[in-house]
């Protein structure tokens, strides 16, 4: 009586093994699951049943998150095709990208010299976001032509777009401390 | 721990057989127990029709702890000894206990133990034992007023406890040997007596202004999920500040000077002129000759700069939040103090829509944790309602160079169990550190530190051979479990940990032992004072019948017989041995059975009156 922990994340909610995928559909199955599975609907059961609902409801989580966030949605779609990431070594080495990176970081750091900080960030935030979509496009493409190496590129790419956007959110927050 | 185990879950349960299952709001200042009877969510009242428990505990040398209305009563004349607000102090580290300690009247015990403990008159006790005090003064009331033991409860907590605080809580209910199905936030416990989680989605700001105490949080609820967005608050704010502020009022007019009594005097005044004014626009006050009417207008303008400062903080979170104002759905409204019209008044205009009031706001946090109560314990198979917590704050570990490395982000649905590979950097390495912190920055010293422990045995291998796997898991009431397994040669060793700040089962265990030997002694000392008391009764009793009619009903002799067994018995009651009264007692009753005799024959009925015919038999 217990879930196929084995499965993809993709035949567990019944959704087709691709990038882009119907969110709709991924949040009727998920809460389907819940309801089915949730340790509340066994709070009163035996210990074994209690073990058993933490690990489907643990499994349907990990499931659910990986595949509603876009990059770890790609790296799945990847690892499901035996293409490995090692996370400790591995960056991406696109010298282009790289001083884009560079010169994204600089314009982060010169914020607080400007005249509203929290609007001159606001406008890199907006960038930030745009070159996210962007390169959740880039990756569709190449995951639906095969080019899982190309496609490898993008998700470190996407890494590092992700680690910017937490370091402006943060940035914010301190700029509010400070201004209110 | 088989030790706790009432009855087996799952082994007692008859098919369609109600189970019993109470919610439980374990408040700072008061605490209440609802469940759901005839389908209708209602509080518990004890003997005396009252339904809030005061959340104090006093503790004696003799006797077992008093809880509520009695411990109240001592706090003036003992205070050390009584035991108030324990809520503030629950999973907080020693080293937090000592900042507090300014504003909390305990006797902190100085020790290394990681868990405050404070130093009565009956032994010294953490906030945890002394929680477990009103857990277990609930759980009788909840057992005598439904007639059986309870399955199951359900305690809410405040939406910003972190994992120490969540673990601490739970401890005191396992100590109150309570089954917990369930830790819920008290602002979702809101939101549901509401029935707000009947609605797809919505956001919702619960306003919970107490005595003492000031919560604002802002929800989401989406598809089942509800989700703290954000918590904000005083926790040096409530009510009686408007009681203070309205007493000084009076005083000042008054032209008095503020001593203790007269403070006090003016101070209850201000808390029934405070109540009065929720139903009238003008309530007559007086204050020594001063009297006056106190209006509305005149009240609302003295509590204004407090009930601005909860609004600012409703600003705060909300855009904590990132929300706009006219994104909330529905504004709750939780706590006593929010009776009064004015505060309803400003939240309704602050939101731009009035808040919902409807369900007495002492009452409402209880009501909505029985309601939960009553589904988790299986009384509604066909419920559909689901609530899907969320972490509140990330989750991680420490990494070289005091760097937080994150394992499992905040806002993540529960539960959840996420594994990491590490490895050593050492040659030959065997030991390795863990250190389990909690919180959103990137420096461990900016986090909070849940746990920490070493992982030994890893066989010795050149660095970065081996694999050691972290596991974290954080269960529906998000509590945290870290154990690390080192893999790489198939060797397993692990260890699982609790956080610092919560008692580990062991130490569970020993206080329950000490609270079963306590039960023991306590029943002795019970037994005893009700002893006692006999005897001192019927020695009265006896006095005041040799007083009346021992010359004419006795000679000398017969006199000298009854007072050498009276003294027997008043010898015995200065003993601490039930045994040693009760058999004088006896002794007594024989020596004086002709003295009872005669003067029922010689009918002196007056003499009898007052007194029990038991007394003498």
């Amino acid at each position: 009586m217990s879930l196929d922990l084995k499965q993809n994340y993709f035949d567990l909610f019944a959704l087709t093994v691709q990038f882009d995928i119907d969110k709709a559909a991924l949040s009727a199955a998920f809460l389907q699951l819940q309801h089915q599975w949730h340790p509340d609907r066994f709070a009163s059961g035996s210990d074994e049943e209690r073990r058993i609902s933490m690990q489907n409801t643990s499994f349907i989580n990990t499931a659910q998150t990986t595949l509603s966030r876009p990059r770890l949605r790609a790296r799945y779609l990847l690892e499901l095709a035996d293409v490995s990431f090692n996370d400790e070594i591995e960056t991406s080495q696109d010298p282009l990208f790289l001083m884009q990176q560079m010169e994204l970081r600089e314009s982060i750091e010169d914020v607080t010299d400007a005249d509203d900080p929290l609007d001159a960030l606001d406008e890199i935030k907006a960038d930030v976001k745009q070159q996210r979509l962007a390169l959740e496009d880039a990756f569709q493409q190449h995951y639906l032509e095969q080019q899982l190496l190309e496609a490898k590129q993008l998700v470190l790419k996407m890494r590092f777009m992700e680690r910017v956007f937490s370091e402006i959110q943060r940035l914010e927050e301190k700029l509010e401390d400070e201004f209110f | 721990m088989a030790l706790l185990q009432i009855s087996e879950p799952g082994m007692s349960t008859v098919a369609h057989q109600h189970r019993l299952a109470v919610g439980i709001d374990l408040g700072t200042t008061n605490s209440l127990v609802a469940t759901v009877r005839s389908g209708k969510a209602e509080t518990l009242a004890d003997h005396e029709g009252r339904h809030l428990l005061p959340s104090v505990v006093h503790y004696s040398q003799q006797y077992s702890p008093l809880v509520g209305y009695p411990a109240q009563v001592r706090m003036a004349e003992d205070a050390l000894n009584t035991i108030a607000s324990a809520k503030r102090l629950i999973g907080r580290a020693a080293s937090d206990a000592k900042t507090l300690a300014g504003h909390l009247p305990f006797n902190f015990v100085d020790s290394n133990a990681s868990v405050p403990r404070i130093r009565t008159e009956g032994g010294d006790v953490s906030a945890i034992e002394v929680s477990a005090e009103i857990l277990k003064s609930l759980k009788t009331r909840a057992e005598q007023s439904l007639g059986g033991e309870l399955n199951g409860v359900v305690i809410t907590v405040p939406a910003y406890f972190d994992d120490a605080q969540r673990q601490a809580t739970r401890d005191a209910a396992t100590l109150a040997n309570l089954e917990v199905l369930r830790l819920l936030n008290e602002p979702t416990a809101a939101a549901i007596a509401y029935g707000l989680d009947k609605d797809a989605q919505g956001i919702i700001a619960v306003y919970d202004l107490g005595g003492g105490t000031f919560d604002i949080s802002i929800l989401r609820l989406n598809q089942g999920v509800f989700e703290v967005m954000a918590t904000g608050g005083d926790s040096a704010l409530g009510g009686d500040d408007f009681d203070h502020v309205l007493a000084e009022y009076m005083i000042k007019e008054s032209g008095q000077t503020s001593t203790q009594a007269i403070v006090s005097l003016a101070l209850m005044e201000a808390r029934r002129v405070k109540e009065a004014l929720t139903v009238h626009d003008g309530v007559e006050t007086s204050c020594g000759h001063w009297k006056e009417t106190i209006t509305r207008e005149k009240f609302n303008l003295l509590i204004e700069p407090w009930v601005k400062r909860t609004l600012l903080a409703c600003r705060r979170a909300l855009r904590d939040a990132n929300l706009d104002k006219d994104e909330i759905a529905n504004v709750v409204m939780v706590g006593g103090s929010t009776r009064v019209p004015y505060v309803r008044e400003r939240v309704g205009a602050f939101f731009a829509k009035p808040p919902l009031v409807d369900i007495d706001p002492d009452r409402v946090v209880a009501v909505g944790a029985a309601i939960q109560a009553d589904i988790l314990a299986g009384n509604k198979p066909d419920n559909e309602m689901l609530l899907l917590d969320v972490t509140p704050l990330s989750l991680g570990l420490e990494t070289m160079g005091g760097l937080v490395e994150t394992i499992i982000s905040r806002n993540t649905t529960i539960p959840i169990s996420r594994a990491q590979d590490f490895t050593t950097f050492k040659d030959g390495q065997t030991a390795m550190t863990v250190h389990v912190l909690q919180g959103e920055r990137d420096t461990v010293e900016d986090c909070r530190s849940l746990a920490k422990f070493t992982l030994r045995g890893i066989p010795p291998m050149v660095a970065g051979a081996a694999r050691i796997q972290i596991m974290f898991q954080v269960d529906a009431d998000g509590l945290l479990n870290v154990s690390a397994q080192e893999m790489a040669t198939g060797v397993k060793s692990s260890i699982e940990v609790k956080p610092s700040y919560g008692l580990s089962d062991t130490e569970i265990e020993t206080m329950l032992r000490d609270s079963m030997t306590n039960a023991q002694a306590d029943k002795q000392a019970r037994q005893l004072r009700e002893m006692r008391m006999e005897a001192e009764r019927t020695l009265a009793a006896l006095d005041s019948a040799l007083k009346t009619d021992a010359e004419q009903l006795l000679d000398a002799t017969e006199i000298e017989t009854i007072l050498q067994a009276r003294e027997k018995l008043a010898d015995s009651c200065k003993l601490d041995d039930a045994d040693r009264i009760e058999l004088a007692m006896k002794s007594m009753e024989k020596a004086a059975e002709f003295y009872v005799a005669r003067r029922m024959n010689s009918n002196v009925q007056s003499a009898m009156a007052g007194h029990r015919i038991s007394e003498f038999k």
